[in-house]
This record gives C-alpha cells, sequence and structure tokens, in this order.
C-alpha cells in the first residue's frame, strides 16, 4: 500500500518543457486516473513515477520517500505497459514469476504466486504458452498478471486497454475495476479516454499541455467542471456550449442565447451569477440535460424550462436518441428518450433543465 | 494538363505491373534462370572440377593426368595433417568467440551510444568497419608491422616504452598462432558488431523498462533480455564467422607465412600450398573438397537455424 504525492513537478526535453510544475496527491488504496488529450503530458509524469523518465525538478514521494533517484526496481511498483512488453521469449508461465524471481523469491514462493494469480485472471491454461501465441486479450491478461503476481506497493497503468477492440476494453476495464477493488492496492491510470478514467477513478486528474486542469471525483468533474475544457473532455457526446448574454431583470436572471428564446436561471443560481449580469458568457448544457419527457411537477421541480429545437439531424441509439440541432445561431446535441426520428426542420418541443447550467467566461473559459 | 492525362498513365502501370506479376507466378523458371546460370558457371562447375581433380594425380608441373583414389590416401595418412586440423580448430574457435564477445561489446557500446545521442558515433562505426573492408592481405600486412620484433614493431616498441620486455610476437611457435588471431579478430569483429548492432537495434526498449520494474539490475537485463533476444543472431553470427574463419588464410600469408614451423598453417593456407608451392594439385583438391565438406556442414546448420529462429 503506498501514498504518493506529486509536488512541483516539472520535465524538460532540451528546450521542450511537457510537464509545467504539476501537484497532485494520492492516497492510500485509491484508484486515480490521469486523463487528458494526447500530449498533455500524463504518461510522461506516470513513467517519472516509475522512474523510467528522470525528473527535471519537483519531487515524487512514495510513502514519505523521495524517489526521485532511486532506480525503478527499488521503488516496489508494478507498471502494464501499452504495448504489454511481454517477454516474448518467455512462457506465461516465466512471465508472471519473473518479478519475483528478480527479487530472490525462492521456486515455491514463485508457483504459488503464478498459481494464485492464474486463477485470479482465468489464465491457467495458457502457462506454458509463448505471448506470441497468445491473443491481444489474452496478452493483455499476463501483463495484468505479471504486475499483480509480485505484489508491489502500486500499480502504474499506462493507457493499458489502447490496443484491445471496443467489446474486449469494456470487459478489461471492469475486470480492472474488479481487481482494484479485492487487492485495494494504490493504483495511478493513464488514459486518453474520458468513459475509462469515468469509470475506473476514484479521483481523475485532468491534464492539458502539461498543466493541471482540474483534479476530483468523477461527479466532481460532471457536475461542477472547473472550466471549459473540463466540461466538454469529460461527458459524451460532448457538453454543448452556447454564446449568451446574462441579463438581469428586477430579481430574475435570464441566459440569452445569441438569437434563441431567453432561459430564466433558477432561483437557487441567481445569487452566484448576478455579478456577471449584463456580460457576454458561455453557456454550458450536456445533451442529457434536455429531455423530452416530463409531467409539470417535475418541471417545476427541476426548474426545467421548455425550449423549442429546430431539428437538423436524428440518431437513434436505441435506448436514447441523439438529437442534433439548433437554438438561435447555436447548434446543439440533446439526449432525449427515445423517440421516432423526427423530420429535418421540424420544431422539437425539449425540456431544458436549467438546475444543471453551467456557466464560463467567454475569454477564459472558467466556470463561473 | 488535364486530369485524364495524369490518370491514364498511373492505370496503365497497374495493367502492367499485374501482368508481370501474373508471368512470375506462371514461369518462374525463366526468371530464375539468369541466377541459375550464373551459379553453375561460378559456383557449381569449379566445385565440380575440384573434385574431379581430387581424384587425379595431377600436379600443376605436368599435363599429363590419371584417375585415382590414391590423392584421399596419401592425405589422410599424412602425419602433418592432424596438426593441420588442430591448429585450424584452434584458430577459428579462438577467433569466433572472441570475435562474438567483442562485436557484441561494441555493438552494445554503439547502441548506447546512439540512444543517447552521443556525437561521433557515426565516426566510430565507420573506423570499426573500415577495418572489415580492408582486404586480408592489407590487414596481414598492417599487422606484420604491428608485430614486428625488429626496432620498428609497433607493439614491441609500446612495450619498450613501458618498461615491458618484448614479446616474440611472430617467431615463438606458441605465440604466433595467437598474434594471429589477434589480427584476424581485429578485422572480423566489425562483421560481428554489425549483425548483432542490427539485432540490439529491434529489441523493443520496453522489454527493458517492464524488466526494470521488476526488478531487474542491469546485468540480469542483459542475462534475461538482451541475450536471448539476440540468441538467433548470435547463432547466425556464430556459423557465419566459423565459415569465414574456416577459409581464412589471406591474412596469414603474409603475417606468419603459415611459421613459425607450420604453428599457423590452418587448412586454407596448407591447401593454398600444397597447390601453389608444392605444385601438388590432386592433394591441394583433396584438402580443398575437405574445406568444402567443413563449410557445407556449417550452412546446413545456417540453412537449419534460418527459417525456425528468423
Amino acid at each position: 500500500m503506498a501514498h504518493v504525492q506529486v509536488n512541483q513537478l516539472f520535465k524538460k526535453y532540451g528546450e521542450l518543457q511537457v510537464v509545467h510544475g504539476v501537484d497532485f496527491e494520492i492516497g492510500d488504496g485509491e484508484f486515480t486516473v490521469l486523463v487528458g488529450p494526447s500530449g498533455c503530458g500524463k504518461s510522461t509524469i506516470l513513467r517519472m513515477i516509475a522512474g523510467l523518465e528522470s525528473v527535471t525538478s519537483g519531487d515524487i514521494v512514495i510513502n514519505e520517500r523521495v524517489v526521485n533517484d532511486i532506480p525503478p526496481r527499488d521503488r516496489d511498483i508494478a507498471m502494464v505497459f501499452q504495448d504489454y512488453a511481454l517477454y516474448p521469449h518467455m512462457s506465461v508461465r516465466q512471465n508472471l514469476g519473473f518479478g519475483l524471481k528478480m527479487r530472490n523469491a525462492s521456486k515455491v514462493e514463485i508457483d504459488e504466486a503464478v498459481r494464485r494469480t492464474a486463477d485470479t485472471l482465468q489464465i491457467g491454461a495458457l502457462l506454458h504458452r509463448k505471448p506470441g501465441q497468445l491473443s491481444g486479450g489474452q496478452r493483455q491478461r499476463v501483463a495484468i498478471g505479471r504486475a499483480i503476481a509480485r505484489e508491489p506497493q502500486l500499480f502504474l497503468f499506462d493507457e493499458p486497454l489502447s490496443n484491445l477492440d471496443a467489446k474486449l476494453r469494456v470487459e478489461m476495464r471492469t475486470q480492472i475495476k474488479r481487481l482494484h477493488m479485492s487487492f485495494q492496492v494504490t493504483s495511478i491510470y493513464v488514459t486518453h479516454d474520458q468513459t475509462e478514467a469515468m469509470t475506473l477513478a476514484d479521483r481523475i486528474v485532468v491534464l492539458r499541455d502539461g498543466r493541471i486542469e482540474q483534479v476530483g471525483t468523477p461527479d466532481d468533474l460532471y457536475s461542477r467542471p472547473a472550466n471549459r475544457f473540463v466540461a466538454g473532455f469529460i461527458g459524451s457526446p460532448t457538453m454543448n456550449f452556447i454564446d449568451a448574454r446574462l441579463v438581469a431583470e428586477g430579481d430574475t436572471l435570464w441566459v440569452e442565447p445569441t438569437g434563441g428564446p431567453r432561459l430564466s436561471v433558477p432561483a437557487e443560481r441567481v445569487g452566484r451569477y448576478r455579478p456577471h449580469a449584463g456580460r457576454q458568457i458561455t453557456l454550458g448544457m450536456r445533451p442529457e440535460d434536455f429531455t423530452n419527457t416530463w409531467t409539470d411537477e417535475s418541471r417545476a421541480a427541476s426548474s426545467a424550462v421548455p425550449l423549442d429545437v429546430t431539428v437538423d439531424i436524428a440518431e437513434p441509439l436505441g435506448s436514447d436518441t441523439l438529437i442534433f440541432g439548433r437554438i438561435g445561431e447555436a447548434e446543439i446535441v440533446c439526449r432525449v428518450t427515445a423517440v421516432a426520428a423526427p423530420p429535418r426542420g421540424a420544431v422539437m418541443r425539449l425540456n431544458a433543465h436549467m438546475n444543471h447550467m453551467h456557466l464560463f467566461e467567454s475569454d477564459s473559459g472558467v466556470a463561473l | 494538363m488535364s486530369q485524364d492525362a495524369v490518370a491514364r498513365p498511373a492505370a496503365r502501370a497497374a495493367v502492367s505491373d499485374t501482368g508481370v506479376r501474373w508471368r512470375l507466378a506462371e514461369r518462374p523458371f525463366v526468371w530464375l534462370a539468369p541466377l541459375a546460370l550464373l551459379l553453375v558457371v561460378t559456383y557449381v562447375y569449379p566445385a565440380i572440377d575440384v573434385i574431379r581433380y581430387s581424384f587425379t594425380d595431377a600436379t600443376l608441373l605436368n599435363p599429363q593426368y590419371a584417375y585415382t583414389a590414391d590423392s584421399y590416401r596419401s592425405v589422410a595418412t599424412n602425419p602433418d595433417l592432424p596438426g593441420i586440423l588442430w591448429v585450424t580448430l584452434l584458430f577459428v574457435v579462438a577467433s569466433v568467440i572472441l570475435q562474438l564477445v567483442l562485436g557484441l561489446l561494441v555493438a552494445m557500446v554503439l547502441h548506447r551510444g546512439v540512444k543517447r545521442r552521443l556525437p561521433g558515433v557515426a565516426a566510430v562505426r565507420i573506423i570499426i568497419l573500415s577495418a572489415w573492408i580492408v582486404p586480408g592481405v592489407a590487414a596481414g600486412i598492417v599487422w606484420q608491422l604491428m608485430f614486428n620484433e625488429a626496432s620498428y614493431g609497433f607493439l614491441n616498441a609500446m612495450l619498450r616504452g613501458a618498461g615491458i620486455s618484448p614479446v616474440a610476437w611472430l617467431s615463438d611457435p606458441d605465440i604466433a598462432l595467437w598474434s594471429a588471431v589477434i589480427a584476424n579478430v581485429w578485422r572480423g569483429t566489425a562483421f560481428s558488431m554489425l549483425l548483432l548492432y542490427a539485432g540490439l537495434v529491434v529489441i523493443p526498449s520496453s522489454l527493458y523498462e517492464a524488466a526494470s520494474v521488476d526488478g531487474a539490475t542491469p546485468l540480469k537485463q542483459f542475462w534475461y533480455i538482451t541475450l536471448p533476444q539476440l540468441r538467433p543472431i548470435l547463432l547466425i553470427n556464430t556459423v557465419l564467422i566459423s565459415i569465414f574463419t574456416l577459409n581464412t588464410f589471406d591474412l596469414i600469408l603474409p603475417l606468419t607465412g603459415g611459421g613459425p614451423g607450420r604453428a599457423t598453417e590452418v587448412l586454407a593456407l596448407y591447401t593454398y600450398n600444397a597447390v601453389f608451392r608444392n605444385f601438388d594439385l590432386s592433394s591441394g583438391a583433396v584438402l580443398a573438397v575437405l574445406l568444402l565438406a567443413i563449410s557445407v556442414v556449417f550452412t546446413l546448420i545456417y540453412v537449419r537455424l534460418l527459417p525456425r529462429e528468423l
């Protein structure tokens, strides 16, 4: 079990700076996901924690010990690589036992650990095979097995599922979550896939261009994004951003999308947004915050506002239907309960759940 | 220019391309014939001719000869042969081991240098390779000067400078063979390095990263990752440099001429001497057949290794 601290971490390759002073902390047994678009520095940070990249400045602390200058083998970590990095000349059994063998474990200990790992991951039948004789999903299992066989105090995952097909990825995601729930080992997981981040993480660190945008639980990021980048990165389809003006009239506050109908701000948000009245802002609404089923009570309870959306395209997904349409000048996506696809140009009356609204500063994108 | 004009030649090329492929698949022998003919004329015919001469009593002095198997009997009973074979074995085994070890060391240093983007790596590679490009005779002459026991001999001058008594590099029968091995290794290491370097480059770096996370020290990484990953290259390299070394005589000829006594007379040089110094064509042919047989064995090993290991 490990407690990890990353303090003012910088990484430079020559003149190119890729990590700009990153700070975060990971509690004992916590599953933390570093997520961000490619080139955001997430893998570099993970590799610095592993000891595979040198630290330009700042500290990495594992269990109160600064490990900056400690080689990977003495950090008591295990890592699952994107390309699995299984030893091709060794059998699955030897791959699983390699870490223990390097730590001079006895043959009995190694056999026991390999058996236990193989049982956990259901790869007992593959032990005599070489990695070249395994399918992608089986290799992935072995790579995870190699990490857990040694019972390290810290797991590192570097985009472990990105080489798998969609179906297998979902399966392995669940498997990883299950493993973490049963072993409770501190884990750091790097991915560019926000769905993986949301489903796996206790806490998510959102990165962009080598800087942290927000750290929080999946719910924090979904419900209270710190800025427009995080709001757009988390959630699928992505949040709708609508240019609008904030207008005050007496005690009420309105959001006026450019060229569209005004939407009332729910009473509990008026105090928070009033100082910004009169400004040009960006309204953020998630696709799922527009609905097509309601009763008068539910509308009142959720401060929902009726809204006419001009349909451009409808994409039925079975359980839901995505409506691509417009409000005024803005193009929006709404995820509504499955309906027969309305024709192009039809006007659909939807409910805009304003209690889930987000407002961002137009220039900086910071949440108001 | 119209789009049409651009598109048409491309279309024609595509058609003729498939045409060639079709004809190649239909009649491979037509296409292989030129190469086959070249091989028959330059390799098969001389080899058969050597085998034919080995069953004669031919000499270079007399154009008349008769067919006989006595040539084999006389070579087999030649009292010099066991000594020659022993010297050859020592020369080949020592050269191969040293070329493998040194080649691997140099390759690893170069690989490391390239990965760290050190300046001058390309220059070092060219310098090492230049030793390999030098013809054997020239290498022999260079090393003759290095080992020379006269006052201008480079190595002994160095030893004298360091206050160590000079070594009889080429005149002491116990040392001369090792001097020949050193010269041969100097020349052959580059080839070995080249093959092993190519092998090192393709080992994925993530294997080393995984191993270092798994707790392997650099030495263990070498033992458990580098060596097993290089195994096919090491095997093929061993076979190839065994064949090269077995056939080496151009280097030894100017270096020691096979002496002192027969201390450095390897099988290839002995064969050369039999024909061109003793004018004994038939014995030379028998020895050449023996060399060929040994090389064929190595080649068979090589062919067996190729598809399985690569």
